[in-house]
């Protein structure tokens, strides 16, 4: 839908978040407007990535919020990321569209789950007993970040989406080889 | 660093640029911009240019240039250039072929205001000349040149070669003379590289030149902002974007506060820039 941009034509200000071949198409679409990726990406990157939360906890959140919403691209990007955070494939593949209850039987993960059900699958207000099951789980902070990374990912999930951007064949081939059709 | 600190230090030209128009009426072979009459316009708004050179001498800009495209092809440039001028001193670059007529005496305004018109001229001899810049160009030019100087508008003139160090010094030499003779000084005449962007680079002319080799002068057109006057070049119809600073043009504080951190990572003197102006 739109010209991905490409290394060598990367504006000044974009330059340091292309690693050639390796740039995601998240990087490569917001570089049209480098102001926006300058801010975007940092914000991205600290909201989806490495955290005073755990990874694996924070993947379940991205990819099962990235199911409900339909985001190819970030459902391939983010099985392998879960994969890499200690989720198993079978988790992973409830967190796709399968029976999360079943897969998540721990009572804090199940509870984090269905809050991203409440929060990601609906509009409107959020179910007050979502987030009081949540509560009894974890702290404030832990809710609001949570929260937060549920929102950004559906944020992103709308963008790539939109813009039809292509999943990378490092991660096709990679999923076929764990059996992800 | 502040944008006025920047300028200062000789990190960001004290020049603001603006593209008034990306339009022209010739079709020149190491045409950066791959202008000509067929393009689409993308108009810089008069207002817009106002209010932009305003914000820049709050922050500390010293003088605008305005660029296109021909800047001539856009109906009220002498009013508009007649604005700016009162807001800083202005250099407008022309090819200087529209002078004439109602064209020219649209010019008048511009008497004793701080405004120059600088002129592309690259050589003495008429043929080499109009082969790269169209027909007739080198005959209209000289013509202008002294009708301007006439309406006590000053000229500069820009002599722009494929590689300005095997030019002959013989036709420098004519080439000197003829703009001497046209009364335009040796220090209002500058001689560059072409700059191998756009048709350039289509043509394979010019020297290779990047946010490392060029000066870095904060230029705005409408389609952003940009490190140099030489950034927003376009190529097989699409514009580059490796020297896109900023979509966000207004206020100038924005994108001027971006360059002058891009060209902060940059040590004075400790760079390989060519100078090219």
């Amino acid at each position: 839908m739109i010209e991905l941009i490409e290394s060598e034509a990367a504006p000044v200000l974009a330059r340091p978040y292309f690693q050639g071949a390796q740039t995601s198409p998240i990087v490569a679409s917001l570089a049209h407007v480098p102001e926006v990726l300058e801010v975007a990406m940092p914000f991205i990157g600290l909201v989806l990535g490495p955290s005073a939360i755990d990874a694996r906890t924070k993947e379940l959140v991205i990819l099962r919020t990235s199911a409900l919403l339909e985001c190819e691209y970030c459902v391939a990007s983010h099985t392998v990321v879960a994969l890499d955070s200690g989720v198993a494939a079978s988790e992973a593949r409830a967190l796709r569209g399968g029976d999360v209850s079943a897969a998540f039987p721990d009572a804090r993960e199940a509870a984090l789950l269905h809050w991203v059900d409440a929060v990601a699958a609906g509009v409107g207000g959020v179910a007050p007993a979502a987030g009081d099951t949540l509560a009894g789980h974890f702290s404030e902070p832990e809710i609001v970040e949570l929260t937060l990374l549920c929102a950004a990912t559906m944020m992103l999930n709308r963008y790539c989406t939109a813009l039809r951007l292509p999943t990378g064949h490092g991660t096709l081939s990679r999923l076929a080889a764990e059996g992800f059709a | 660093m502040s944008v006025a600190a920047a300028i200062g230090e000789g990190r960001i030209g004290p020049r603001l640029w603006m593209y008034a128009n990306y339009h022209c009426n010739l079709r020149c072979s190491y045409c950066l911009t791959e202008s000509g009459p067929g393009v689409a316009r993308r108009h810089l708004g008069r207002g817009a240019m106002i209010e932009r050179a305003l914000e820049a001498r709050e922050l500390g800009f010293t003088g605008l240039g305005i660029t296109g495209g021909e800047p001539f092809l856009v109906d009220d440039m002498p009013e508009r250039l007649a604005e700016l001028a009162q807001i800083l001193p202005v250099v407008v670059l022309s090819n200087g072929t529209l002078f004439r007529g109602r064209r020219l005496a649209a010019l008048d305004p511009l008497r004793g205001l701080p405004v120059e018109v600088q002129i592309s001229l690259d050589s003495a001899e008429p043929d080499e000349n109009d082969e790269m810049r169209g027909p007739e160009n080198f005959a209209k030019v000289v013509a202008a040149i002294p009708e301007l100087l006439a309406r006590g508008i000053g000229v500069r003139i820009a002599t722009t070669l494929n590689d300005p160090d095997a030019y002959p010094q013989a036709a420098m030499d004519r080439l000197c003379a003829l703009h001497r003779g046209l009364g335009v000084s040796d220090d209002h005449h500058v001689v560059r590289p072409i700059v191998r962007r756009g048709r350039a680079a289509t043509g394979d002319m010019g020297v290779v030149a990047g946010f490392d080799e060029l000066e870095p002068e904060l230029t705005l057109t409408v389609d952003g902002a940009f490190a140099t006057p030489f950034g927003p070049t376009v190529r097989d119809g699409r514009l580059d974007t490796d020297l896109l600073i900023s979509r966000t043009t207004a206020p100038v504080a924005f994108p001027a506060a971006l360059l002058a951190r891009a060209a902060g990572a940059h040590a004075p003197g400790s760079d390989a820039r060519l100078g090219i102006r």
